[in-house]
């Protein structure tokens, strides 16, 4: 057995404490990946579940705090079945109207619809009626961008047009008649346009 | 004795050392990605983000309420500092790629992400959320310690091995876990849908004006081959989620899914969500292989660059 050295000890010490810190890191490290492992599981895949659904109301405050919400339903459970876009009426003070076009990605050049697919996006959001709270918001930023300190805007009207995609079977034609609605009137204020 | 093999099989999958490269060059695509992102978004910046945007701060947090980490929620709502998050986040997702300061220029770049996201959730779509959830593990990985310029301070500086060190891949793990999910959560979507079970989602996506790019061929838009297609998405997305796992069928599955992410980005315009998803595939490339293929487009530049260098000569 070798005699113990003054030094013998501490060095043990040390040796032990550096095991138990990587003991310790490395369970912390195994707790992060089951609870991701769990929690991204439970979130993303679609279930009916009741112990499911309650355990993402418990997780919900922290995957939306933290930026880990997700959800993967492109084209899912059914794509849209009619091509649609959006325009706005503007109505300004002396009576006039204008016709403002939301951009439509199949009239854009391909460098153009690069750049503002994100109004394809906006626009299918926009259909939405459970966020009808931005359509006033729409309506303000519309009025801003035809703003004529002359003969302000006083409405804006929002305009969606609509065609049904005929399913295969049903015929030769592709798409039914152009439909159209007036889904939202909003008189402007003075201070939505400063 | 099952569970101790339970055990090692997870301590192997999560914490065996492997080669940083896959997860090196991950970064790199990761954040040109990111700056490709900012770039298409810079000409509206300040109508999707700014004090006077299309969605204002205050229907945001109506529409989508709790608190969120949203640094564009606490700056001083003007178009200067919404410009000024622009130009930091764009200068750190630079720094990212080339791999400098690398992992405060993870957490600055999942920062900047998030916040982006959570001032206006109504104009991003899978490919930003896929960058989001993966860049959160990418702040846990060792994303710099190849392919970079970290690497390369540490070994001018006499700190690096001029041989790459192998690390622990668990979060390199967490983002394959991640892109597994997407395809397995999309493809446990669509089949609660009537069109992709009877095999019709395509004849829909592809009649969809605003998403058309280039034109497709009229005989791969008839119903049959559409209803085949329809299908088929469906089995490679369940593949792509589950079988990616097993290494015998891992390469096919992602020459599979490559075609096929490919021919959307050719046929629909969803700017960027294909290069986004695709970006992770390299994590499921052993380093070994990502070398062969880097040693064999080397030799082919090379006898590209030779005889253009003895003309020269």
């Amino acid at each position: 057995m070798a005699p113990e050295t003054p030094e013998a000890e501490p060095a043990f010490n040390r040796s032990n404490q550096t095991r138990w810190l990587q003991g310790a890191k490395r369970t912390a490290i195994n707790v992060f990946l089951i609870f991701y492992l769990v929690v991204i599981s439970a979130w993303c895949i679609p279930s009916t579940s009741a112990l499911i659904l309650r355990f993402r109301e418990r997780i919900r405050p922290y995957m939306v705090w933290s930026g880990m919400f997700q959800s993967w339903d492109m084209f899912s459970p059914k794509p849209e079945s009619a091509n649609s876009y959006f325009e706005a009426i503007v109505i300004y003070k002396d009576g006039s109207s204008q016709l403002w076009p939301f951009p439509r990605m199949e009239l854009l050049s391909l460098t153009r619809r690069y750049f503002k697919e994100r109004y394809r996006k906006f626009e299918q959001n926009l259909q939405d009626r459970d966020d009808a709270a931005l359509w006033p918001d729409a309506a303000r930023y519309i009025a801003r961008l035809n703003a004529n300190p002359s003969n302000p805007a006083q409405r804006v009207m929002l305009v969606i047009r609509w065609s049904d995609i005929i399913p295969p079977a049903a015929g030769t034609s592709d798409h039914g008649p152009w439909n159209v609605d007036v889904f939202y009137n909003y008189v402007v204020q003075p201070e939505d346009l400063q | 004795m099952r569970l101790r093999s339970l055990v090692d099989a997870w301590n192997r999958f999560f914490f065996a050392p492997q080669s940083p490269v896959p997860i090196g060059l991950f970064r790199a695509i990761y954040g040109t990605l990111v700056i490709a992102t900012l770039v298409l978004l810079r000409p509206d910046w300040l109508a999707w983000y700014g004090p006077h945007a299309w969605v204002s701060l205050s229907t945001m947090h109506q529409l989508e309420p709790g608190m969120r980490l949203n640094l564009l929620a606490v700056l001083p709502q003007t178009n200067a500092w919404v410009e000024a998050f622009f130009w930091v986040f764009l200068a750190s997702a630079i720094l990212l790629t080339a791999g400098l300061f690398t992992r405060l220029n993870s957490v600055i770049v999942f920062i900047c992400l998030a916040s982006m996201q959570q001032r206006n959730l109504y104009i991003t779509h899978g490919g930003d959320t896929f960058l989001r959830v993966a860049g959160f593990f990418l702040m846990f990985a060792p994303a710099g310690a190849a392919l970079s310029v970290d690497r390369l301070i540490r070994i001018w500086r006499g700190k690096g091995d001029s041989q790459l060190q192998p690390r622990r891949p668990w979060a390199q793990r967490m983002i394959q876990f991640e892109l597994a999910v997407m395809y397995f959560a999309s493809f446990c979507w669509k089949i609660q849908g009537l069109p992709w079970v009877q095999g019709t989602a395509l004849y829909y996506v592809y009649h969809l004006s605003e998403f058309q790019r280039f034109p497709v061929p009229q005989w791969l838009l008839r119903p049959t081959i559409l209803k085949l297609g329809t299908w088929f998405a469906l089995v490679l997305e369940f593949s792509l989620g589950v079988l990616i796992w097993v290494k015998e069928f891992r390469y096919v599955l992602l020459s599979l899914g490559l075609l096929f992410h490919l021919s959307l980005e050719y046929s629909i315009n969803v700017p960027l969500f294909q290069w986004d998803v695709l970006s992770a595939y390299v994590l499921f490339i052993d380093a070994a292989d990502l070398e062969r293929a880097w040693n064999w487009i080397r030799s082919r530049l090379s006898r590209v660059a030779l005889p253009v260098t003895a003309q020269r000569l």
